[in-house]
């Protein structure tokens, strides 16, 4: 039961979250001729992509329990994912 | 239900067909068989590239045109270079991989044979697709690297050129699942005692290797299927501003670890025959061994070194220029450890240890040159010449040396009989002559242009004599092929183990080894390699394995014709050949029993004890893909394409739940080694590689959608190519339902838990509605986006209508169509709740699915930012 | 660790009466220090591999460490030695590699920064826009003029911005060791200072499709006065065959930078890059 009661509150957690970043939006905060707000916004939204995939992984896809080593093998997925996309992105500034 | 049943049973252990019989190598899981199937078919592509080349050398005996047309000469150029890395190298080296990993570990076969059988076929099938396209209004003809936009339908119309890129994502297919396949059982089935470290150098580049494969082709997937959406839907990345650099990052992304993939196996076995023929241990293996690692890390940040001429900026040229550099310092450690091995050693020049010797100094001479290539300056000039296509075949051949090395070590495991030892050493010796003077030249001729078939005149005499030293080395084939034909009839037969020194388990079983490969529980808790009695074996006295012991199977009863004395070998050994022949005595115990069956051979009955090795369905689902390939191939032409990709729809629907239904048992060892995955069953670490390479597919997408966005400008981007009618809030509601959906499948799990039929049917239900419920409401949104008429876009906003609208489709439909793939596997799994499955303990399904679901909705976490809100 | 490159390599060899060291010798001299070095550890490391491959040979009666335990079947793995060795003769390949490539990384500064120090130093330079399509070069002179054979005075810097209007080429004149990637849609620069008058011949270096192998071009190096008087006599005029030039510049793209031929600051191979 307690299990049921922490995967609630977890999917309450990301339907707000998801909710907020939508709000960010709506704040106007995302205006594409407005540098300094729209990095802002992309900061803070990224990151609660980043909290609510964080939590998905760790309790419903139970990484928490298993092996450390299942979540090096995540990490190593997502270095390699990363080092491409910003060396990439990086190499044309 | 009872046909799959059937199969299974008469198609399982019991009477496996011999090898004689052509259908055993059509349902055959095992790794061994698979493993010698593997190394056929790469050494056809061998053959097939090989000509290839030697076409090439003809036409390039002197500047200008003579038997191939200029466009005859680049796809000869193109396929040779495909083939020969991807259908040969590789799968060359995973026959072996097959054949003698799970000896080596102690494992009675791989985690998961039917995908074994599966990866293979795909292989084979892809390879097929690969030459067919040649029919196809020629084939690719891009080169090897496929450099955009030349790959585009624009400047590639002909139906080859997409065959191409579909057999490529077939092949990865294959890559996939085995890589999947061999970390899994490398991480879960080693023998007791053997740890991670302590795994013999073959197999510990096999290892790395896998790691590599398993992100660098996932990223080469990425590349791919965003090709293959250029050619069938007509999606624009590659030819929008940027897209040209966008395929060089993400092919050498891939293309950079694909060379050490490649030879890494070879330095595997080089190690495996220098420490056996020089009779002395590899020299400094663990700094060996750490040197490995540390090259298969940095192989994912030395990519931009092929790129230095294409206008990436100083600080990041800097920045390739120090890892390139850094990579090569581990190879050094690598090359001097292997020449003082050989120090104080007594080396015996058996063919093996010739290949593996001239495989080290081919290798050093590749060495060099490549730090050549790796100092900025020089390489602005070497660029796209000869000295490239020379440093590459020494290094990359040099691989393929070592691999023939392999090929000569272990044919008497495989076959059980000694090649020709003066053959070997002749073809070592044509060979080892007939590569020099085929690629040292190039370095001579290194002013010519890459894929150019007229040179300046002055090149000519380097290059005639390459053509000449192209025949020599494509002569020394023949005799290779001679002597191991000849050999498997004739050869001098051996017991267990013919060389001196060697030290791996797989020396330990007969030649070839037994079905299920030990008799006994090959063990090293007591610090050497023991078998152990397997308490349901006792009682017919084969327990008593241990080095050397186990001969017995060969020869024996049937020491008269070696086919029928292959087929008692491969029919499980001593257990079925004595519980045939004396049934009465206490051979059969406990659950055990002798019973006719159906057929009318007597059979063993126990079901929850013996491994399955047979299954038709892995050939039937690959012939389906194929057939799949083809049809979409052409599918723009109409004709018989589309008919040929709808029989291959159905026909994978049918193998898939012929597959899914097959009863098909695989045991987990139940003493085996397993850090650092102890407690993560097979099955759930499968699924975990699995995702962890698809984190790699969906990061080459978003980082494709980013690196394209930086190119066209950020902020520019969302002014110039999107329509105001793209709004938050389709996103949103699709992020609300997935994350419904995936807590759903929570709730299916607790359900299980508690034994709750219904809950679980209720919840898994719950779940195929809200997954549902997304694609209706993407649906809709693209209708509606289709369909905008604006004053920017006037006629809608398509797949192909610009950079933007490319990206959006293709990334979310990839997204989708994983979704689409969740709710079938929902279709499979909710019928069989109805009936009470997955109950109690049985709820792993259900976890194992819960993985990838959440997956995707994770991928959707960012998908919905980047291209809803950002 | 290095300034800016010059002084490193460049002091030795000035190039003809430019007074600029060309890209040219620069590969040259490091390339010859590179071959010699290479053939020395090739045939060091080799000779001494063989060596130890005859010397150890399986000889019945005689092994030459008695007292060595031999591998053994079912042993686990274990090392054949320390590696003491094994760390010196790594820690000096690595030393001979390291101290090379930083060498060869002020020349690349050199490559790199030339051309903005020349045009800050008043040196006169020559910009030339370099064209590839599919099976040919235009060249474009900075007063409009368009050929399809590159014509350019000797002893002059020659500064080159490549593009492509089609797929990716590469332009490579290999005699003056001077190479770019033609990539569509973005530009790359690379220089050049022929010392020699002569013809000489251009090729594509990226397979580019049926035409690859013959997508060649003519390099005239002309004598400086022969080159001015022919140059004034194309004035305006266009006597290349193809109609070039049509990147999509102009807008804030981080590449296809903008079409003016000299921008300043940005003639490095990286001008595509420019500032976001
Ligand atoms: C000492 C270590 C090595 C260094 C420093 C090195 C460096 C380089 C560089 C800089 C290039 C790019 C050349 C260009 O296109 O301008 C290159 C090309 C290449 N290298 Fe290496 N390399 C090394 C080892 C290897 C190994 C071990 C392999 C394969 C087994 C390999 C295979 C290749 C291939 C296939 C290419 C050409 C790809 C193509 O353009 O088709 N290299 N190498
Ligand atoms: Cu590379
Ligand atoms: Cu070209």
């Amino acid at each position: 039961m307690t299990q049921l009661k922490l995967y609630s509150a977890i999917f309450v957690v990301l339907m707000a979250l998801s909710t907020t970043q939508a709000l960010v939006e709506r704040t106007g905060f995302v205006d594409f001729d407005a540098p300094d707000t729209y990095w802002m916004a992309f900061g803070i939204i990224l990151v609660l992509s980043f909290v609510k995939a964080v939590f998905v992984a760790t309790y419903y896809m139970h990484l928490r329990w298993e092996p450390r080593s299942v979540t090096y093998l995540m990490l190593g997925g997502l270095f390699v994912a990363l080092a491409l996309t910003t060396a990439a992105a990086y190499s044309i500034l | 239900m009872s046909h799959g049943e059937a199969d299974g049973h008469d198609a399982g252990g019991h009477d496996f067909p011999p090898m004689s019989s052509v259908k055993r190598w059509f349902i055959t899981t095992n790794h061994k068989d698979i493993g010698i199937l593997y190394t056929i078919t790469a050494l056809f592509f061998l053959v097939l590239g090989g000509v290839l080349a030697l076409l090439m050398r003809v036409q390039l005996w002197g500047p200008g045109e003579s038997i191939l047309s200029a466009g005859a000469y680049n796809q000869a150029v193109s396929a040779h270079g495909l083939l020969m890395v991807f259908w040969f190298i590789s799968p060359f080296a995973f026959g072996f991989a097959n054949y003698i990993i799970p000896l080596q570990i102690g494992a009675d076969d791989l985690a998961f044979p039917r995908l074994n059988a599966m990866s293979y076929w795909a292989y084979l099938f892809s390879g097929l697709l690969f030459i067919i396209s040649f029919f196809q209004g020629g084939t690719f003809d891009g080169g090897w690297t496929m450099y955009a936009p030349l790959n585009v339908p624009t400047y590639m119309p002909n139906v080859g050129g997409t065959t191409v890129v579909l057999a490529l994502i077939m092949f990865i297919a294959a890559v996939t699942m085995g890589s999947v396949n061999f970390l899994t059982t490398m991480y879960r089935m080693r023998a007791e005692g053997l740890r991670m470290r302590d795994l013999p150098m073959f197999s510990m580049s096999i290892l790395l290797t896998v790691w590599m494969m398993l992100f660098a082709f996932a990223a080469l997937l990425a590349a791919l299927l965003i090709l293959g959406a250029e050619h069938l839907l007509g999606v624009s990345y590659f030819t929008a501003d940027g897209g040209t650099l966008l395929w060089t990052h993400l092919f050498w992304f891939f293309g950079h670890p694909e060379v050490y993939i490649v030879f890494f196996p070879a330095l595997g076995i080089m190690a495996e025959c220098f420490q056996t023929f020089t009779g002395h241990r590899i020299v400094g293996r663990k700094w060996f061994v750490l040197a490995m690692v540390l090259v298969a890390l940095q192989s994912f940040v030395v990519w931009m070194h092929h790129m230095f001429l294409t206008g990436i900026n100083l600080e990041i040229k800097t920045l390739f220029m120090v890892t390139t550099i850094g990579i090569s310092l581990p190879f050094d450690l690598m090359v001097f450890s292997l020449i003082y091995t050989m120090i104080k050693g007594r080396i015996r020049f058996t063919t093996p240890f010739l290949f593996s010797l001239g495989a080290l100094i081919l290798f050093i001479i590749g060495g060099i040159t490549g730090v050549f290539l790796g100092a900025v300056v020089l390489d602005y000039e070497f660029r796209g010449t000869y000295w490239v296509v020379a440093h590459f075949h020494y290094v990359m051949v040099g691989g393929a040396t070592g691999l023939f090395a392999g090929i000569y070590y272990w044919f008497p495991k495989m076959t059980g009989r000694m090649y020709d030892e003066y053959l070997g050493k002749l073809h070592f010796g044509l060979y080892f002559v007939g590569f020099n003077l085929l690629y040292f030249p190039m370095f001579g001729a290194w002013e010519t242009p890459r894929r150019v078939f007229d040179y300046a005149l002055p090149l000519g005499t380097w290059h005639k004599v390459a053509t000449v030293g192209g025949f020599l080395l494509g002569a020394s084939f023949l005799v290779m092929f001679y002597n191991l034909f000849k050999s498997m009839a004739v050869g001098e037969e051996v017991g267990d183990n013919p060389w001196e020194y060697s030290t791996t388990a797989e020396w330990a079983v007969s030649s070839p080894p037994p079905l299920e490969n030990f008799e006994g529980k090959p063990s090293y808790a007591d610090g050497t390699l023991s078998f152990r009695d397997e308490p349901q074996l006792t009682a017919d006295g084969s327990g008593d394995g241990g080095p050397g012991g186990s001969a017995s199977t060969d020869g024996g009863i049937a020491s008269g014709a070696s086919e029928t004395s292959s087929g008692h070998r491969s029919d499980g050994g001593l257990r079925t050949e004595s519980a045939t022949a004396g049934s009465g005595s206490a051979l059969v115990t406990g659950p055990e029993a002798v019973t006719p069956t159906p057929t009318g051979t007597v059979a063993v009955h126990e079901e929850d004890e013996h491994a399955d090795h047979a299954s038709f369905w892995p050939f039937v689902v690959c012939f389906a893909g194929f057939l799949t390939f083809l049809g979409v191939s052409g599918i723009q032409n109409g004709g018989a394409y589309p008919w040929l990709a709808g029989t291959g729809g159905v026909l994978s629907a049918v193998g898939f739940v012929g597959l899914a239904r097959e009863p098909f048992y695989v045991p987990e060892p139940t003493m085996a080694e397993q850090w650092p995955f102890a407690g993560v069953e097979n099955m759930k670490l499968g699924m975990w590689m699995f995702l962890g390479s698809d984190v790699v597919l969906f990061g080459g997408f978003i980082g494709s959608y980013l690196f394209l966005r930086v190119a066209n400008g950020w902020m520019h981007w969302h002014h110039a190519f999107i329509p105001e009618d793209h709004v938050v809030l389709p996103g949103l509601i699709n992020t609300y339902l997935l994350l419904a959906s995936s807590f759903a499948v929570v709730i299916a799990l607790v359900a299980a838990h508690k034994n709750s039929s219904r809950g679980v049917v209720a919840s898994l239900s719950l779940t195929w509605l809200l997954g549902v419920g997304f694609l209706v409401n993407k649906g809709l949104e693209w209708q509606h986006l289709f369909h905008v008429s604006t004053e920017a876009f006037p006629n809608g906003w398509n797949v192909g209508t610009n950079v933007a609208s490319s990206t959006f489709y293709l990334t979310t439909g990839l997204h989708g169509a994983h979704v689409i793939v969740g709710l079938i596997m929902l279709m499979y799994m909710i019928p069989r709740a109805m009936k009470g499955a997955y109950l109690g303990d049985d709820e792993t399904s259900i976890e194992y699915f819960g993985l990838y679901w959440h997956f995707v909705d994770i991928v959707w976490l960012f998908l919905f930012p980047l291209f809803y809100i950002l | 660790m290095v300034d800016s490159g010059g002084p490193v390599v460049g002091d030795t060899v000035l190039a003809g009466t430019s007074g600029i060291r060309a890209p040219a010798e620069v590969f040259n001299s490091i390339f010859v220090v590179f071959l010699g070095l290479g053939t020395l550890v090739g045939v060091v490391v080799i000779s001494y591999t063989l060596y130890n491959a005859y010397k150890y040979r399986y000889r019945e009666d005689e092994d030459p460490a008695p007292e060595l335990e031999r591998p053994e079947l079912g042993e686990l793995p274990e090392s054949g030695g320390k590696g003491k060795k094994l760390f010196l003769s790594f820690g000096i390949s690595a030393l001979i590699v390291l101290s090379l490539v930083i060498w060869t990384y002020a020349s690349l500064l050199y490559v790199e920064g030339a051309p903005t120090e020349a045009q800050q130093n008043g040196v006169d330079v020559l910009d030339i826009e370099v064209d590839g399509f599919r099976f040919g070069w235009q060249f474009t002179y900075p007063n409009g003029a368009q050929t399809s054979e590159l014509r350019v005075p000797a002893n002059r810097m020659v500064n080159l911005s490549v593009t492509s209007q089609d797929v990716f080429h590469n332009f490579g004149i290999p005699e003056l060791r001077v190479k770019s990637d033609a990539i569509p849609g973005q530009t790359t620069n690379t220089w050049f200072v022929a010392e020699e008058t002569g013809t000489y011949t251009a090729n594509c270096y990226e397979i580019c499709g049926e035409g690859h192998s013959g997508m060649d071009a003519k390099v005239h190096v002309m004598e400086p006065e022969a080159f001015q008087e022919w140059y004034a006599n194309t004035e305006g005029e266009t006597n290349g065959t193809h109609e070039g030039n049509e990147s999509a510049g102009g807008e804030d793209h981080a590449l296809s930078g903008p079409d003016e031929p000299a921008a300043p600051g940005a003639l490095a191979p990286a001008r595509a890059g420019g500032a976001p």
